[in-house]
């Protein structure tokens, strides 16, 4: 056990996963179709059968690239993933960041494209899920359905998060509450964050200067709000974070 | 936690023996010729990554000296010419600028650390010309807190030189004196005068530098209790903010000015020991106080606050209290850190010299860091720094269970906690006064790097 008590340490590139045919990893998006009672075994068995744990990628390989054909969604297992679009100026513009448990590549679904680059920030593993096959389980699974349906609802309200004019407290704050929320969910720490990616991608993402996400952190830092040392980020009063984005959040 | 460390003469013979000083772990004899400039950008470059980056820290290293001291094992390079200096000077702006161009502008420059050699070889002038070029390629800390020290020979320094540097916004400097007894200092090539060196610390006062600290050795020919006595009340009535008293390391197979040294006229073991006890006894009855290792401190110098709220660091040039920095290294042989690895400049003056004129660091080796060795520093440090290991918290920070991690350490430590030097309590481990000056001892149990050998290398220096 973790001396955290009870908490999942972050899965270590060579975690292999701990799902087998009858069960998903800890992490893993489904997870919550197979705690279900009542669905055909047989079905399950199917689902697992065509997913593909896909061998580890390094820092900066691509999972997939804008304009390829959408042929298939990756669940995170290990490690952390950002999408991004680079527009025709070469800027890169950062999208999103994926934890272990959560879904890439929904978004190719309207264009039968994917409209981005994913590109792993660390070792990454995932389980790949050919999209054809998985949606014609879905007509078996009414599970996998409203799995699917969930996630791409969660993506548009992650977009709307930052879309608005926050400032940089409130981007911020929201930003690592949002984190903490996903990481909880996924059975992580809510208050000890490991920031996998660096603080130039935070602040494309966040569209704030790199310095001005260091000097907030550092104020947040000095008022007691979180604690940074490296890459992990201790939140210590979640509560007065919340009070911070509320604005944001409240959308 | 002001702990006035505990003699004991016979457990001080048994456990002394070769062994690192731990201002890096893994240490430098480790460091691998594979690794190289691209490496180091490749660090420098992730270190720019974190959320909230770590300030800079610069190491400067000046290798030219007037003459050779006998005692010495630094990497320098004895000269008359001043031109020498100012070509040295041009060479390391170049490398000022490859460096400075790996690290995000908001990273501020809070610690400068002028080593040698001898720092003042350069003049004033070139002490003020490396500044300036530092200023205009780094951002400086504004902040009053910063950092900023050289290492003076007082026997080339004067008081218009310590005002100069100081404008130049120095705030600390550090002296080497060694011993004040004429016979030693014959025997070791050094002839400085009380006088030379009090003008110094007294205008650093008049100039409103912070702090100033001294050096001494014991271990050197020719040395004496009676002697040293007074060696040691001299330096104790200058009353330095800081007081490091060095063990001399007599390796003239490694260093070659050393065999100017005779070895009749070194103390014995024994007599080192005693004069190891006096210096403690005088200093610490002084009122300084022991912060480990060769250093001793005034209770109110910021290295002993930082102990007593266990914010104090190990690094290359010894206890510090910034943690955080990344350390530059610049100069020949310079040994540098960032993020996760250690690096080193090319140790002669033409290899540095090459690379720079083509465009290219001087980097010759270093080391990275596996989270392994990322462990086992963070342990060490806290022992060297505080004599205390809290395995809870120690678990908490790295994830890890102490006890079943450090079962092979604590294992190594059980003779040393028989005898008294540590205590294995269940949720710390501690060092006590009786370890106080065998830490070294201690912390070789947790050199993963040293139990990997099983020989102990000979290039360490004794423990006492």
């Amino acid at each position: 056990m973790s001396p955290q008590g009870g908490v999942l340490r972050w899965p270590s590139p060579q975690d292999q996963g701990d799902g087998d045919i009858q069960r998903f990893c800890t992490t893993c998006a489904f997870g919550r179709v197979c705690l279900t009672d009542g669905y055909d075994k047989r079905a399950l068995e199917d689902l697992h059968c065509l997913v593909e744990h896909t061998a580890p990628m390094h820092a900066g390989e691509e999972v997939f690239r804008h304009g390829e054909p959408f042929a298939a969604i990756y669940a995170v297992r290990a490690g952390m993933v950002k999408t991004r679009r680079i527009d025709e100026q070469g800027r890169e513009q950062i999208l999103g960041f994926f934890l272990p448990g959560e879904l890439i590549g929904l978004n190719g679904l309207y264009t039968a494209r994917y409209p981005c680059d994913a590109v792993a920030l660390d070792t990454v593993t995932l389980c790949r899920f050919s999209f054809p096959q998985l949606s014609v389980l879905a007509t078996r699974l009414p599970g996998i359905q409203e799995t699917l349906f969930r996630l791409m609802s969660k993506d548009i309200v992650n977009a709307a998060l930052l879309g608005g004019d926050y400032s940089a407290d409130e981007r911020l704050a929201a930003f690592l509450l949002n984190l903490s929320d996903r990481f909880a969910e996924r059975g992580y720490s809510a208050t000890r964050l490991h920031l996998m990616m660096p603080r130039s991608d935070i602040a494309n993402y966040l569209r704030l200067a790199p310095e001005t996400v260091s000097r907030v952190l550092r104020r947040f830092q000095d008022d007691g709000l979180i604690e940074v040392d490296k890459r992990e980020v201790h939140l210590r009063s979640p509560e007065r974070l919340k009070h911070l984005a509320r604005c944001v959040l409240q959308q | 936690m002001s702990v006035i460390p505990v003699f004991d003469r016979e457990l001080l013979r048994r456990y002394d023996g070769p062994g690192p000083r731990y201002t890096s772990y893994p240490t430098a004899p480790h460091f691998d010729a594979r690794f190289g400039e691209a490496d180091y950008r490749r660090h420098a470059r992730a270190s720019n990554d974190d959320p909230v980056p770590s300030p800079l820290s610069a190491y400067v290293h000046v290798p030219f000296c007037h003459s050779a001291c006998y005692y010495c094992g630094c990497t320098r390079i004895i000269a008359r010419n001043p031109a020498r200096g100012r070509e040295y000077i041009e060479r390391l702006a170049i490398e000022i600028d490859l460096q400075v161009r790996l690290f995000d502008r908001d990273r501020l420059l809070t610690q400068i650390h002028f080593g040698g050699g001898t720092p003042n070889f350069l003049g004033a002038e070139g002490i003020l010309a490396i500044m300036a070029k530092l200023e205009s390629a780094f951002s400086f800390d504004p902040d009053p807190s910063r950092e900023f020290s050289v290492e003076l020979d007082p026997r080339h320094g004067d008081a218009q030189m310590v005002a100069d540097i100081a404008a130049a916004g120095v705030n600390r400097i550090s002296l080497g004196i060694q011993d004040f007894d004429p016979e030693v200092q014959k025997a070791v090539n050094r002839i400085q005068s009380v006088a030379q060196t009090a003008e110094l610390i007294e205008a650093a006062r008049a100039n409103g530098m912070r702090s100033v600290n001294v050096d001494l050795i014991y271990g050197l020919p020719k040395q004496n209790e009676t002697a040293f006595a007074q060696t040691l009340d001299t330096v104790i009535g200058m009353r330095p903010d800081r007081i490091a008293a060095y063990s001399y390391a007599h390796l003239p197979s490694h260093f070659k000015a050393q065999n100017q040294i005779r070895v009749e006229d070194l103390p014995s073991a024994e007599d080192k020991l005693g004069l190891l006890a006096l210096a403690i006894d005088k200093l610490t009855g002084a009122g300084y106080v022991y912060i480990g290792m060769d250093h001793f401190a005034l209770p109110d110098d910021e290295l002993v606050r930082a102990q007593e709220r266990g914010g104090l660091h190990r690094n290359f040039q010894g206890y510090s209290t910034r943690a955080e920095c990344d350390l530059v290294g610049l100069g020949m042989s310079s040994i540098g850190k960032v993020g996760n690895a250690y690096v080193q400049n090319a140790k002669e003056l033409p290899a540095y010299y090459t690379a720079l004129l083509s465009g290219h660091l001087p980097i010759v080796r270093g080391y990275e860091l596996t989270a392994q060795d990322r462990i086992i520093a963070d342990a060490i440090q806290s022992l060297m720094c505080h004599c205390k290991l809290e395995k809870n918290a120690f678990g908490r920070r790295h994830d890890l269970v102490f006890d079943e991690y450090f079962a092979a350490e604590l294992g190594r430590l059980a003779p040393l906690a028989a005898d008294g030097l540590v205590n294995l309590k269940p949720d710390c481990i501690e060092i006590t006064p009786r370890g106080r000056l065998l830490m070294r001892v201690v912390a070789m149990c947790f050199d993963r790097h040293l139990h990997k050998a099983q020989v102990i290398p000979h290039k360490y220096s004794r423990v006492v």
